[in-house]
């Protein structure tokens, strides 16, 4: 049975996706965005993180066998553990009382989970034969035959657009756009339900919004679109992994948030 | 919204203790507020005098009559106030002067004439393994009797009762005592109102006049408007818990409920405006605010009638308006929900929970139907319940609890760690289970913990039975019982089986009790990463020295609270356990002794007098409280503690179990974060959660509100059955609240 590596588990997720939802964020990411929120999902291998000021001085960590787990004070995290659908299923059926009275249910993110269709189609498959409503959160930059593999079992796809001009993507992920924005028409046009989710990183896509406004115009299925305003809480993260932290130093002002906001209100 | 109210808020703030001098909320009624007119009556020193050289004269007289003359006493000799800056009355004595006249002196010989269960109640209490009392804390009037009647119409019905019985020659002197002590109260309570309203009519100030009107009509009858019913209310509440010692647990049927009559005739004859009514309600409520109790002031709202559709009117919308346009944290509200209210009711509730109102619990009226039919309530009876405390439900005019029985489930476990001794009285409490070093299984140890946990709760109930027997003779119900048609039929006293009397059991810390029972089975048993008499010794140093046992014990895996499925069962096992002791016994007034899941302050009490615990917990912290999960233990969010708790049958107790949930200001704001929270509380009663409470909490605010108190004068915190400023919690407890808000980040 196929096996996929995840970073986390995190229920009562209530703002990926409608009603309560449990959110599976898979590990590995072809985006290196600069703001990147979760960097334990980048590497598609585990990564040990420390956070020091959970150290309580225990010293299992320095005996043979040490993994994670032991690690008393909680200080030392495993990011990346091995997992089957038969596992998974059900840890994310627990909530289903709660996904039934809210409307919500299984969203799938990352990292980029499309970089292990396999696994996300097995998994979404069995979620759909549970009535368990599913949504794929996915930056896109993934083969078209990746996103044939879940399309029949996703209800909506959370789908992170960043930048419409392709030198301003490359600049802050690494990456062209055109891709991404090739498969956000084709599901479109294959009438997969969308939520457009823009990361709103003042100083890197002000320039952007309009233009992406531009593109939604054009689609048929998009249902919401979002702006996720950015934020600078995982910075802990990048020290505890040992990264070099990339997070912009500007954060967006209420007022700045309201007006890019306001580009999308009444796009339809 | 108010005209005067802003401005007259100060002075009611003054009413019942200055705001300037330091303020202890467990002094119940300790203070005085602004000074009184000093020639309207006595001071306390000299009502204590008097009361304290008649009360001589009055021995070997019946308790009802010496109690009642005590009563009149102080109402006719009390200073009073009509105040110009308030609609409600004042009342100069509200420190509960009889006390140590009547109820302090009978109690002591009440536990006299039982002298063995009073060594064992010493002792259960001086080992920290149960508590309890004979309660006349959790009274509810019949508001219907007292609204529609008034005090002379309560006095006029009782005294055609007696006259009738007289008449038929079936008195007996019991009777004939109880109906002396009622006339002698009641003329006392229609002689205060005449004084009121003579010192009212002297007043010149504009309010003056209409509290004379509305004391006009309290004297010769019923409520004839809605200020008349709220003044009822407010004087029935004072003269019951401050001279009378029954403390009153409801304000109205559901205020909405009893107010909505008046108000829409009010509204109708153009009497009132709205406004005018939302002002006088704050005027109201201001008073319960004013006096800030500890456990608080409950009153209830909405409730679903028994043909299905719900109770919620225009007034219920109005009295959440007011209380969040006031900022209160005190009276507390209880909601009864059920699939039959408006969502856009509770929605408003919710909206002021997110926006750091904890006062509000939504009551689960479809698992509080089940207890109470479980209970002998016919459907009718149970839709139309009553709230008479924090979570508990009765059948309305028609049960009474008499005594509060507090039993710690973690104390069993020490007990079964030194074979019944207990460490921290020097006391052999338990029962013999045989020398921890022999246990062999992990069944063999639950085993024994069942047993202590029997064993305590029986010697509890046992020893407690008795004292019940004469629970009447310590603190005759003379306003209360008046109140009840059923009691003025008969002429018997409610805490006499004039109405049903039921005991109370309460279980606390069981949270805490399943956590350490797992950590037994997870570190001795499936792990071995130590044997029983190693954490034996860990425990008797309180841990010291074994910090690395402690933080395993700490991270273990089974902890209830996570939606773990075998500690998850454990808590039901065991609930079903003590159900099942305690369902099977009658006390001694024909009642049935019942099981309540909730703790009042226990899980601070107990947990001061608890050792160190397998799971982690060093000697003194504090236990679980509620159906809650230790504080910090749970890791797994609010739909995983929901799932625990409501793994556990409410139907097994009398009225379902309450549930402390904590959720972080990111995860409920916003459109998404409303339609979330109204979605958990959906999917919590769905599953047969009772009663839940909500804290919006973020660990870092918390963590600066207890270094910088200034900065948070009206942070308010939702702590057990009642609701608290975070600055009258002292540290231990606040950092409770930061460990457990640290999990939800």
């Amino acid at each position: 049975m196929t096996k996929a590596i995840i970073s986390d588990i995190k229920r009562f997720a209530v703002h990926d996706g409608d009603g309560i939802r449990t959110t599976v964020f898979f590990k590995g990411c072809p985006l290196k965005c600069l703001w990147c929120h979760n960097p334990e999902s980048i590497s598609f291998k585990p990564q040990t993180a420390f956070y020091q000021n959970k150290c309580i001085g225990c010293g299992e960590c320095k005996k043979e066998g040490f993994t994670p787990k032991d690690c008393l004070g909680g200080a030392r995290v495993l990011y990346g553990r091995e997992i089957s659908v038969d596992e998974l299923l059900p840890i994310l059926l627990e909530d289903k009382d709660f996904y039934e009275t809210s409307g919500g249910g299984v969203t799938l993110s990352g990292g980029e989970c499309l970089c292990q269709a396999e696994f996300c189609a097995e998994l979404l498959k069995e979620l759909k034969l549970e009535k368990v409503n599913t949504a794929v959160d996915t930056c896109g930059f993934v083969p078209r035959a990746y996103i044939d593999k879940v399309l029949p079992y996703t209800d909506t796809f959370l789908y992170d657009v960043k930048s419409f001009d392709e030198d301003v993507h490359i600049k802050c992920t690494g990456a062209s756009n055109k891709v991404i924005l090739e498969n956000l028409k084709y599901i479109d046009s294959c009438d997969g339900a969308i939520e457009i989710r823009i990361p709103y990183v003042p100083g890197f896509n002000d320039s952007q919004l309009e233009k992406i406004a531009d593109l939604i115009k054009e689609l048929k299925n998009v249902k919401a679109v979002k702006i996720l305003p950015y934020h600078n809480f995982a910075g802990s993260k990048y020290s505890a992994l040992g990264m070099k932290n990339t997070l912009p130093e500007e954060l967006p002002t209420e007022e700045k948030i309201r007006k890019a906001e306001s580009v999308f209100r009444n796009i339809d | 919204m108010f005209k005067t109210l802003y401005h007259d808020r100060d002075t009611i703030e003054r009413k019942y203790h200055i705001p300037e001098e330091e303020f202890d909320s467990f002094k119940r009624m300790a203070y005085h507020g602004y000074a009184y007119d000093e020639s309207t009556g006595l001071d306390d020193k000299e009502i204590d005098a008097k009361l304290s050289s008649l009360s001589k004269t009055l021995e070997g007289e019946p308790h009802p009559i010496h109690k009642a003359k005590l009563f009149e006493l102080v109402l006719d000799n009390t200073r009073i106030d009509v105040n110009e800056s308030d609609y409600f009355v004042g009342l100069y004595t509200w420190n509960r002067p009889l006390s140590k006249y009547t109820w302090f002196k009978w109690l002591h010989d009440v536990h006299s004439a039982f002298p063995e269960a009073e060594r064992t109640v010493i002792d259960l209490y001086d080992s920290g393994a149960t508590q309890g009392w004979l309660d006349f804390d959790h009274t509810v009037p019949d508001w219907d009797s007292l609204l529609e009647l008034g005090f002379s119409g309560i006095l006029k019905r009782a005294t055609d009762s007696y006259n009738e019985l007289k008449k038929k020659g079936a008195l007996t002197q019991k009777q004939e005592d109880f109906y002396r002590g009622i006339e002698i109260e009641y003329n006392a309570i229609l002689r205060f109102i005449d004084r009121l309203h003579a010192f009212a009519l002297k007043q010149t100030h504009e309010k003056a006049e209409k509290v004379a009107k509305c004391l006009e009509h309290l004297r010769c009858g019923g409520a004839q408007d809605t200020y008349d019913a709220l003044q009822i209310i407010y004087l029935y509440f004072m003269l019951s818990e401050s001279i009378d010692n029954y403390q009153v647990r409801s304000l109205g049927y559901g205020l909405d409920g009893s107010l909505y009559p008046y108000f829409k005739k009010d509204i109708e004859s153009g009497a009132y405006t709205k406004e005018d009514i939302a002002e006088l309600i704050g005027y109201f409520l201001m008073q319960w605010s004013a006096i800030g109790n500890y456990w608080g002031q409950p009153f209830y709202l909405a409730g679903t009638n028994a043909d299905g559709t719900t109770k919620v009117n225009e007034l219920s919308y109005l009295i959440l308006e007011v209380y969040d346009k006031l900022g209160l944290y005190n009276p507390k509200i209880q909601i009864k929900v059920s699939r039959a209210t408006p969502r856009d009711f509770i929605c408003r509730a919710l909206e002021m929970i997110r926006h750091g109102v904890s006062s509000i619990v939504f009551c689960n009226e479809d698992v509080i139907t089940k207890c109470l039919m479980a209970n002998g309530a016919t459907y009718e009876e149970a839709c139309d319940s009553v709230i008479s405390g924090c979570y508990e439900y009765k059948i309305k005019a028609k049960s009474v609890g008499i005594s509060s029985l507090y039993i710690n489930a973690l104390k069993p476990v020490s007990l079964v760690f030194e074979n019944g001794f207990d460490s921290f009285s020097g006391k052999q409490i338990g029962v013999k289970t045989g020398k921890i070093e022999d246990f062999k299984t992990f069944e063999e140890f639950y085993d024994a913990y069942i047993q202590q946990l029997e064993h305590i709760i029986l010697a509890h109930i046992g020893a407690h039975y008795d004292f019940e027997t004469l629970v009447q003779e310590i603190n005759p119900s003379l306003m209360f019982s008046a109140t009840l048609p059923l009691c003025v039929n008969s002429l018997t006293d409610a805490l006499d089986g004039g109405i049903k009397n039921n005991s109370s059991t309460l279980l606390c810390g069981l949270g805490t009790a399943v956590d350490a029972i797992m950590a037994v089975y997870e570190l001795v048993f499936e792990k071995k990463v130590t044997t029983l008499s190693e954490l034996k010794k860990a425990l008797e140093n309180n841990w010291e020295g074994y910090e690395k046992l402690r933080y395993m014990a700490l991270n273990a895996s089974h902890k209830y609270g996570n939606g773990d499925k075998l500690s998850d069962s454990y808590a039901c096992a065991i609930t079903r356990q003590v159900a099942d002791l305690v369902h099977g016994r009658r006390n001694s007034h024909g009642g049935r002794y019942q099981l309540e899941l909730h703790s009042a302050r226990m899980f601070i009490l107990h947990g001061e007098r608890t050792l160190a615990t397998p799971d982690g917990r060093r000697a003194g912290e504090e236990m679980s409280k509620n159906a809650s999960p230790t504080p910090g233990a749970d890791r797994h969010g609010i739909t995983a503690l929901i799932n625990s708790a409501t793994s556990i049958d409410a139907t097994l107790t009398d009225v379902g179990f309450c549930l402390d949930a904590m959720l972080h200001p990111s995860a409920v704001q916003g459109e998404d974060g409303m339609e979330a929270l109204y979605a958990v509380l959906q999917t919590y009663m769905n599953k047969g959660g009772a009663s839940i409470h909500f804290n919006i909490f973020n660990a870092d605010l918390l963590q600066d509100a207890q270094n910088n108190p200034d900065k948070y004068k009206n942070l308010q915190v939702r702590v057990c059955g009642w609701n608290a400023l975070w600055n009258n919690l002292d540290k231990k407890e606040q950092d409770a609240y930061i460990l457990r808000a640290k999990n939800i980040q």
